[in-house]
């Protein structure tokens, strides 16, 4: 993987744009082909590209989460009507459905029975641009819910899209605060693509649940806040558990 | 122009002849209007107050609205233009008004069972006819009344006065007292200025004052809301009038509901 | 269209359940302020105040009016609130919502009302001529707590500002500029500084400096305005669930302490400033009170 940083409206160099002879280009956020062979830049960022998947981004960090099909989020419910939730996946974004029979093995009477204001970790089944955004908590195809579902108990923390994302790749994104507090504390994490992470404290600790949750909690925001490195993640777990 | 409270520590008695610790007349009605669904009409001695209460009643939907399944209140206050000493059109955006509505909207909201009532309104209307101070206190305790006789379930009655202090405000302006220096002294300069309670239009001009609203006569204080600077020391007796005087408030206003409701039964 | 965040069901049960084992999300004890940030713009009157992430810049700004009829000896003073949508999404540009228009009154009682500042000493020639102070709010960031970090940056500013000097003749007003004659600081009576509490469990538990999820999950907040004399400026508890009495007692007298914390904060930050701005050390030479020390009118 490569990493160039690249301003808005500068033309890719043809050495970064990976050649591959039996498949095509495929370009991904903040890139703009022009015909016939120039590749432009739309977003400040660094370009990223995957040669096995033949493919050319930018990452950036910054904005606002806009989103894209087969992104996981953690979102929340509004309101029930008829045969979906209406859902807020961002303040600034027009609410989205998710169908009462999009869980897995939900039919008309065993649905689960979900309150304004609770937390769900859904799949963007859809993003057409001039309808509502469509949800799902399970996986079409098979039927199972892989973890999808409502989110019971624990805490949700904000950060920037960009560190749930890098949150996402974990050490191929330069983030080991999850590994290395997971030797010491047992929690469950949920990490929503619109910039929300999830924490749960194990359910064995109760006297140490809660506190245990605010330090994982705290240790995502501070890395995410101040763009530590592996080594300062490092440092940081260690403070944080001392602490504890 | 400045009132002149010297006469105050001769006699121990106020302007209009009270004593420190004496309300004014409270003079009160309820079921005045038989448009609405409740209504008052509430005299604390000059000041004198309309209030209507429509609802609950399922009330035009606000966006994004449902929260949390409570009633929604609405306030509206309407000051009377001939109800001051000098004729004043108060605005629209007027905060102060905006703020009184506020402040009762925010009382009532915690004192009525409005989780009872998900989605629907009521909307308290309140009119001004004369106003001699203590004008909160007068509004909260006529909301109160009318909500009595719409037969909105609440906790206890919400029920406020003002309780203000003699302290002289130009001896503690700008430099600190000397805080006991002197006990002796201190407790002379004490003694010298009084907590006062229910304060009039002309005390409010001059005094520090707070307004204070309880519950009932607990001494759980839901509306505290004091405007005018005064050494925190004074604040304590203060708050000590203000609830004393809350709690004969509310048997006054417990009489009124109670002879109404007589009335009720025995007209039939 | 920007809806206004509310908070889930799960941070609500356990920002509430933390609090009731005397834990706060970032950490602090409920009594403890996150650090005020204070730092000053080019001109003088421009600061920048920040609470954790809450940040507020105040601006006063000063010309020549007439006077109110009604208010000959004095000058006019005006506090205006914005709320940029940047800070959060509820806000809207245009449209006063009620955090605002309570923002501005509190501001207005704490400091117009409780008169901090001197407004005579605004006035130039009675009846005719006066300064009409304008003071800028704007809300860059909201992460709770905006009255005290409103109130915090608008008193700072007020001291920090300098007017232009001016000279009476009879009825001729030279106004000088800042090349001409080093500007007046205002007069300022007290410094008043709004204290929040944010009380929880009928007032069993209470939160100073509450972040914007604290305040979401509260049952109700008294704000106490003090001076570090001890002198109460104003207090509001609009409505909320009801606590006892003593509590509002002991509270302020707690107000008080945090008062004279900030207090110290402030001034120490200004003493910098004033230092940072005078290299050559001539700015005492310069003020303009050293030579003529009758002709301002003095309230």
């Amino acid at each position: 993987m490569e990493t160039t940083p690249v301003l808005p409206g500068d033309i890719l160099p043809s050495e970064l744009i990976p050649h591959s002879t039996n498949k095509a280009v495929k370009l991904g956020p903040g890139l703009r082909h022009i015909p016939p062979s120039t590749v432009k830049a739309t977003i400040s960022g660094t370009v990223t590209s995957d040669l096995r998947k033949n493919a050319i981004w930018i990452e950036y960090n910054g904005g606002r989460y806009i989103p894209t099909p087969s992104d996981l989020i953690i979102a929340q419910i509004l309101r029930s009507a008829g045969e979906h939730y209406t859902v807020q996946i961002t303040p600034h974004y027009p609410p989205a459905l998710l169908p009462h029979l999009s869980f897995e093995g939900a039919t008309k009477k065993t649905r689960p029975q979900l309150k304004p204001g609770d937390l769900i970790y859904a799949r963007i089944a859809a993003a057409p641009k001039h309808a509502d955004i469509e949800l799902e908590c399970f996986n079409s195809q098979t039927g199972k819910g892989e973890g999808l579902g409502p989110l019971k108990g624990g805490m949700c923390f904000d950060v920037s899209v960009g560190f749930a994302r890098e949150v996402i790749k974990g050490r191929r994104g330069g983030v080991v605060v999850l590994e290395e507090l997971s030797e010491k504390l047992g929690f469950e994490v949920a990490v929503g693509r619109n910039g929300r992470l999830w924490v749960e404290g194990g359910e064995g600790e109760r006297s140490g649940g809660l506190k245990h949750v605010i330090a994982v909690g705290r240790c995502l925001q501070v890395c995410d806040e101040k763009g530590l490195d592996e080594r300062g993640q490092r440092e940081l777990v260690r403070q944080v558990l001392k602490g504890l | 122009m400045p009132l002149d409270t010297s006469s105050y520590s001769l006699a121990l008695l106020r302007l209009d002849g009270r004593r420190w610790n004496e309300l004014r007349r409270i003079h009160a009605q309820i079921s005045t209007q038989a448009a609405v669904d409740g209504s008052s009409y509430l005299e604390m001695g000059n000041t004198k107050i309309i209030c209507t209460v429509t609802g609950p009643a399922e009330g035009r939907r606000v966006g994004g609205g449902g929260s949390g399944g409570e009633a929604t209140i609405q306030v509206e206050i309407s000051v009377a233009g001939f109800s001051g000493v000098d004729r004043k059109k108060s605005g629209r955006g007027d905060r102060r008004i905006f703020e009184l509505s506020y402040t009762i909207e925010q009382a009532v909201q915690t004192t009525l069972h409005t989780q009872n009532y998900s989605g629907s309104t009521i909307s308290i209307n309140l009119h001004v006819l004369t106003q001699d101070g203590s004008l909160l206190a007068a509004l909260i305790n006529a909301a109160t009344l009318a909500l009595i006789d719409a037969g909105v379930p609440m906790s206890d009655y919400l029920c406020a006065c003002t309780a203000g202090s003699t302290t002289n405000t130009a001896s503690s302006k700008g430099a600190p007292r000397p805080q006991a220096a002197l006990p002796g002294l201190s407790s002379l300069d004490e003694e010298a200025d009084d907590p006062l309670l229910d304060l009039n239009g002309l005390e409010e001009q001059e005094l520090p004052f707070l307004t204070v609203g309880t519950l009932g006569a607990s001494e759980k204080v839901v509306v505290c809301i004091m405007e005018t600077r005064v050494q925190a020391t004074r604040l304590e007796e203060m708050l000590a009038v203000g609830v004393d005087g809350c709690k004969r408030v509310r048997s006054i206003m417990d009489s009124v509901v109670r002879d109404h409701g007589k009335r009720m039964v025995d007209e039939g | 269209m920007p809806r206004e965040v509310e908070l889930s069901n799960n941070e609500r049960d356990f920002i509430l359940g933390a609090l009731r084992q005397g834990l706060r999300l970032d950490g602090r004890g409920q009594d403890v302020y996150r650090e005020l940030e204070i730092s000053f713009g080019e001109e003088y009157g421009v600061v920048d105040v920040r609470l954790g992430k809450t940040r507020i810049v105040a601006r006063i700004s000063c010309e020549v009016v007439a006077p109110y009829p009604d208010r000959k000896f004095d000058g006019v003073f005006v506090i205006s609130t914005e709320f940029s949508p940047m800070a959060s999404p509820a806000f809207e540009v245009g449209r006063q919502n009620q955090d605002e228009i309570i923002l501005s009154r509190i501001l207005e009682k704490a400091i117009r009302r409780s008169s901090a500042l001197d407004t005579e000493s605004l006035c130039i020639i009675a009846g005719s001529k006066c300064f009409s102070l304008r003071a800028d709010i704007h809300v860059l960031d909201h992460d709770g707590n905006l009255i005290d970090t409103a109130c915090a940056g608008l008193v700072t500013a007020l001291q920090h500002f300098k007017r232009p000097d001016v000279e009476v003749q009879g009825e001729k007003v030279t106004i000088f500029t800042a090349r001409e004659r080093e500007p007046v600081p205002l007069s300022m009576l007290h410094h008043p500084l709004c204290v929040t509490f944010s009380y929880y469990d009928g007032g069993q538990i209470a939160l100073l400096d509450a972040t914007f999820a604290e305040e979401q999950v509260r049952e109700g907040e008294i704000i106490v305005t003090m001076n570090r004399n001890g002198e109460v400026c104003q207090i509001a508890k609009y409505g909320g669930v009801a606590v006892d009495a003593l509590a509002i007692l002991s509270w302020t007298n707690m107000a008080l302490v945090k008062v004279q914390a900030m207090t110290k904060v402030i001034q120490a930050r200004l003493k910098e400033d004033a230092e940072r701005r005078d290299k050559d050390g001539i700015a005492a030479e310069l003020r303009a009170d050293n030579d003529r020390p009758s002709e301002r009118p003095h309230g």
